[in-house]
């Protein structure tokens, strides 16, 4: 075969119709007939149209409707992000503060336990100073005590040994001397005895 | 006891021993058993325990004073004693001797001394108080060792202390 008939029978088979040797017409596997083609282009066409006409803004407003819950999405993203910085700063602003208080907490307490410290010493101090001398006044009145303890023994005991001595020195010319002497002194009260 | 009830049993002793025509005597007696009562545990003891029966008690008194003073004063000190007024013993005497002091217009005089006195002694104490005091006394010799020498007299509340006891007391005291 030469080239043009191996050409014009490709073309013919590429056209979906081929005919054998003994005129049949056999349609191509690939290819649909003209005419089906042409029907169907023109449908295609129609109801691209018509989805053009119908559909399409339904579509259109669907896809911009989605647009902008897209872009909703994304300005919300956004505000949460701005929001989520804003917190994070006010939370390392926070945490800022609170790294201030507690210093100053610190510094407080410290100069409070200062402030104890030195008062509990001065107080130890003074009661110290007090226990001292409320200790030399115990001790001054022990010794006062015990002096006056002894000077009441040695009192007693000094009354017990002239008692002792005055009885044992009274004789009975004595006792007569004394009772004359009372009589006397009696005697001579005239009106004016006095207990 | 009140004092009402002590007045009362006073005023009967007295009137018992004015009736027995015995007053000076047995008011003697009495005032000299107050004061031994007085100076006694032993005897005040004996004579205001309950747990020994009234009996008991009275022969103890008629024991203790049966011969040595007189059925009145005897018979007297057993019935207050046997009536369980023994503990009043002294206060009553003393009510019925100033009231028989009263009825001769005298003032009782207790004269404390470590020794007794004589009888001139006595007379003399007697008129020195009465001069020292403006008053008759009717005077009462108490003898009491305690007193070591010299004389208390006490005539109301009058107190004449010449003894050697308050001379040591006042040097204990300054001591």
């Amino acid at each position: 075969m030469s080239v043009l008939a191996t050409i014009t029978h490709f073309i013919a088979e590429e056209g979906g119709v081929s005919v054998d040797s003994e005129g049949i017409v056999t349609h191509s596997a690939f290819w649909p007939e003209t005419a089906e083609i042409i029907y169907g282009g023109l449908a295609s066409i129609i109801i691209f149209v018509l989805l053009a006409k119908f559909a399409g803004p339904a579509l259109k407003k669907g896809l911009s409707g989605r647009t902008d819950k897209i872009q909703k999405e994304l300005d919300s993203a956004a505000n949460d992000k701005a929001a989520a910085l804003t917190e994070a700063a006010t939370v390392r602003q926070a945490k800022g503060d609170i790294g201030a208080e507690r210093a100053r907490l610190l510094a407080e307490a410290a100069a409070q336990a200062e402030s104890l410290v030195a008062d509990f010493d001065t107080r130890l101090e003074a009661e110290i100073a007090d226990l001292h001398t409320r200790a030399a006044a115990d001790i001054e009145t022990a010794k006062g005590r015990q002096s006056d303890e002894l000077r009441a023994e040695i009192s007693r005991l000094s009354s017990a040994a002239a008692e002792r001595a005055v009885a044992e020195s009274i004789d009975d010319a004595t006792h007569q001397q004394l009772i004359e002497a009372f009589i006397q002194k009696a005697g001579s009260m005239a009106g004016s005895a006095s207990v | 006891m009140n004092d009402a009830r002590i007045e009362g049993y006073a005023k009967a002793l007295f009137e018992i021993a004015r009736a027995e025509g015995s007053l000076d005597e047995v008011e003697d007696e009495l005032f000299r058993f107050a004061r031994s009562y007085e100076s006694s545990d032993a005897l005040r003891n004996a004579l205001t325990d309950d747990m020994i029966p009234a009996a008991k008690r009275q022969a103890i008194v008629e024991d203790l004073l049966g011969g040595k003073a007189t059925p009145t004063t005897t018979q007297l000190v057993s019935m207050v004693v046997g009536s369980g007024r023994g503990s009043d013993l002294p206060a009553i005497i003393d009510i019925l001797v100033a009231r028989a002091s009263s009825s001769k217009n005298l003032e009782v005089a207790e004269a404390r001394t470590a020794v007794p006195l004589t009888p001139d002694q006595e007379d003399r104490l007697r008129a020195a108080l009465a001069n020292a005091t403006g008053k008759q006394v009717n005077l009462k010799v108490v003898v009491d060792p305690s007193v070591l020498g010299g004389i208390i007299a006490t005539v109301g509340d009058t107190v004449i202390d010449g003894s050697v006891r308050t001379r040591l007391d006042q040097l204990k005291a300054r001591l």
